[in-house]
């Protein structure tokens, strides 16, 4: 089947079989495997891209949900203009908020989108809309810090 | 495991310098988020006075590599570090030689800066490109070769940030299921019941008719499909049809080991002033990684190339050597970043499968496991059951401590060597203190899941127990937890880590239990000092938050301070979801954790506060951070769960019901 997804501000065109996940088809018919798998669950928070303005899990969402809400897709590879880093990704490197760095672009996602509709939020609320975002390797407060200093800049 | 002696090291198996003069740095070991690849740079960079932009470092790439055993036990910086910094002190002094002759100037009256040969007293300067094009840097590494002083270090003991930074927040394609090849397909292999399990029948019930499917693959018990897309592999493995062997496993080799038995214990047992007995209990513990294993095969008629975010790239490629019937020559393995490993990716399972399916089709093929996998079929910290039983003397210090921690293998392949199983599966079980007389035991038993590695080995089990036991000790005698401690140790860094995190953290003991109270523990482990308290408190519920974590750490030298404090605050905070949640069931083999909710680890609404203090003392060589963190932590929360509500909890997780427990059979007394 054919279908019209915006991702990343651009429209891509896709043929795919029914009901394929969004993230599959992002990271294997567009590229973007920066939107990384971690259970299709929507668990883990490892896949969440912001789809119609907020964060969603992409594991959950079909490509046919995305296309027919007309939904416009911003995914990791996205949060940069051009060479300008978006503040999230900065204040990620500044603190050094990652360690192996696998559920990175979804924390970063959702920092984004948490950002968009509260530009200032406290520590709490940080912890607690964050909280659909897991981290084995423990950098839980680290990243606390960076949207703290992404929200300052 | 075969053991083999150490070739003598070459310089231009770890450095080697451009035509550009820029330098590559070789080495064997993989980074997967410790961030190795920027301390070694920091290391090879200072070394030979060249800027950290100019060292290209190349890790675990078995065409380019020096061997190495894999990167396990905190031997990066500790052990490799050392071998590059001596690869680069020899390789700048074969440059230094060569610069003296051309600038007819004593080696000894040159400087250099940033890849630049001058004269101390000025003059005209050479560089190192210039030098280069003389040939290659080769020859032995000399023993003993001077490397440069502390004070000399620019870079070395800085926090110079993390190389793969940038890569990593713009979602560059790192990871090795990001690897895409021309041509390449998507596998899945069908799972028995138990890892391990015999195929009796299999019906393909359609499988390979399904959209999308290239070939269904039987090769023994491994049964695999090969198909376009993902989840069209996936959606054929599901219409299998098999009938596994319903036999449960029965894995590992039976050890009993004495670690240590000292003469007289039975006497000094017998005529102690006070005796304590206790039993701790900790659980199995999945490695969980945030990415489930993966990797891609492209296997050819007469070669390999294997994808794969293994912790030791060689072992594997000599593993896929001998399922292919290959020459350990015709196997490439190209490092790719994993998701965090924790001692999983010492037995990377995924390129077995993708070079299996590979070889079937005749393609690249991408194997990804599913979260159910790798919760399912991932290999597990072994639980343990340990029984202690400890004396004091009338001097109230401990003069007898019977031991006997009963566990299972922490590697996964068979071990028949009993000094292998000992220092594996008994890591940690000797105390760091001062002990007159002392019987250590280690009972391995077989298991029905696939036990391995996992972070410390057994470092964090039998350290939960120890410093669990000298806890209840001090109790015993009426000392101060810190100060009991103090009074069995001679050694003045293990003291000056204990007294700081103390002081750092406010530590006060012997109030009463309020419901919110601080527990300390530390140890010694792999040479590295370390010494954690942790504020916490139980509700009526018994249900434990945990406030804040508190670490003073001396590893030596330090490369990279920040890295450091993020290695350990990470493993703290593993640590402390540990202690708070985790554990694996399991019943004949087969593991019931199929997803996070199943498994529930820490998260942001229940992550502690951590300071780390680095107080390292750089006279001393590196040793390593990556997991003594994790390995004092479970005793120091337990610890603290005593001081706030005065019962002692000797089982992991500390879930409400295992404080309930407890509170039932050891009331606490008021």
């Amino acid at each position: 089947m054919r279908y019209e997804l915006t991702v990343n501000g651009e429209k891509r065109v896709l043929d795919l079989p029914a009901n394929v996940p969004l993230l599959w088809a992002l990271r294997d018919d567009l590229g973007l495997t920066g939107t990384r798998y971690g259970c299709g669950l929507g668990q883990c928070g490892a896949c969440f891209v912001i789809a119609g303005g907020r964060e969603r899990a992409s594991c959950l969402m079909t490509v046919d949900q995305a296309a027919n809400e007309h939904l416009e897709i911003t995914t990791v590879e996205g949060l940069a203009k051009g060479d300008r880093l978006h503040p999230v990704q900065q204040a990620f490197i500044d603190e050094d908020a990652m360690q192996c760095g696998y559920c990175t672009s979804g924390m970063l996602i959702g920092a984004a989108a948490l950002l968009m509709q509260d530009p200032h939020p406290n520590e709490a609320t940080i912890k607690e809309r964050m909280a659909n975002h897991l981290c084995r390797c423990g950098v839980y407060n680290r990243v606390v810090r960076a949207v703290q200093r992404a929200s300052a800049t | 495991m075969s053991w083999r002696p150490p070739p003598p090291p070459r310089i231009e198996d770890r450095i080697r310098l451009e035509r550009d003069g820029t330098v590559t740095a070789l080495s064997g070991k993989v980074d997967f988020g410790q961030g190795i690849r920027t301390a070694f740079g920091q290391i090879v960079a200072d070394e030979l006075d060249v800027a950290l932009e100019s060292v290209q470092v190349v890790l675990g790439d078995t065409s380019r590599s020096p061997y190495d055993f894999g990167t396990y036990g905190s031997q990066s910086i500790h052990v490799e570090g050392s071998n590059l910094r001596n690869a680069a002190a020899a390789a700048r002094a074969i440059l230094l030689a060569r610069a003296s002759a051309r600038l007819k100037v004593e080696a000894a009256d040159l400087e250099v800066a940033l890849g630049t040969v001058r004269p101390k007293r000025g003059g005209p300067s050479v560089t190192y490109s210039e030098l280069a094009a003389e040939g290659p840097l080769d020859g032995l590494v000399p023993d003993g070769i001077a490397t440069k002083k502390a004070d000399a270090l620019r870079l070395v003991g800085t926090s110079v940030p993390r190389r793969e930074g940038r890569d990593i927040v713009t979602g560059r394609p790192v990871y090795v299921t990001d690897v895409r090849l021309p041509g390449m397909l998507r596998g899945a292999v069908l799972r028995p019941p138990h890892m391990g399990a015999a195929l009796r029948e299999l019906e393909e019930a359609g499988a390979g008719s399904l959209p999308g499917v290239i070939k269904v693959v039987r090769d023994g018990d491994f049964v695999g499909v090969v198909a376009e897309r993902h989840e069209q592999a996936l959606a054929a493995v599901a219409a299998l049809r098999a009938v596994w062997d319903p036999t449960p496993p029965s894995r590992g080799v039976e050890h009993d080991i004495e670690l240590r038995r000292d003469e007289g214990i039975d006497a000094a047992l017998a005529g102690a002033t006070k005796l304590l007995e206790a039993a701790y209990t900790l659980p199995y513990l999945a490695n969980a990684p945030i990415g489930p294993s993966g990797a891609v095969a492209d296997v050819r008629s007469d070669s390999a190339t294997i994808y794969s975010g293994s912790q030791r790239p060689f072992g594997l490629r000599s593993q896929i050597a001998q399922l292919l019937r290959l020459d350990d020559s015709k196997v490439h393995v190209v490092p790719s970043r994993s998701s965090g490993t924790y001692g999983r990716n010492n037995n990377d399972d995924a390129p077995a499968e993708a070079a299996r399916l590979s070889r079937a089709v005749g393609k690249p093929v991408l194997v990804q496991w599913t979260r159910e996998d790798e919760f399912a079929y991932g290999t597990l910290r072994p639980a343990a059951f340990i029984e202690a039983k400890a004396g004091l003397a009338s001097d109230g210090r401990v003069a007898a401590w019977s031991y006997r921690v009963t566990t299972h293998a922490h590697i996964l392949a068979p071990v028949e060597n009993a000094q292998i199983a000992a220092v594996t599966a008994g890591s940690g079980a000797l105390p760091t203190y001062d002990i007159p007389k002392a019987e250590i035991q280690l009972h391995i038993e077989k298991s029905e899941v696939r036990t391995s590695s996992f972070r410390s080995l057994a470092g964090a089990e039998n350290v939960f127990a120890i410093e669990s036991l000298m806890d209840e000790l001090a109790v015993l005698a009426g000392v101060d937890p810190v100060e009991f401690r103090l009074r069995h140790v001679s050694d003045a860094r293990f003291a000056s880590v204990m007294r700081l995190v103390a002081e750092r953290s406010g530590w006060t003991a012997g109030r009463a239990a309020t419901g919110r109270g601080l527990g300390f523990a530390c140890t010694v482990f792999d040479h590295t000092y370390i010494a954690q308290v942790a504020d916490v408190s139980v509700d009526a519920d018994a249900r434990l938050r945990i406030h804040k974590l508190w670490c003073a750490i001396d590893p030596g030298l330090v490369i990279n301070p920040d890295g450091v404090r993020n290695q350990i605050e990470g493993a703290m905070m593993q640590g402390a979801s540990f202690s708070l949640m985790e554990q694996v069931q399991q019943r004949d083999g087969r593991v019931a954790a199929r997803g996070w909710d199943t498994y529930p680890i820490v998260t942001f609404r229940d992550a502690p506060e951590i300071e780390v203090i680095v107080a390292a003392d750089a006279t001393h060589p590196s040793t390593g951070a990556g997991e003594a963190g994790i390995v004092p932590i479970g005793a120091a929360i337990a610890n603290a769960v005593f001081a706030a509500t005065g019962v002692r909890c000797r089982e992991l997780p500390l879930t409400n019901d295992n404080i309930e427990r407890a509170r039932r059979e050891r009331p606490p007394r008021s």
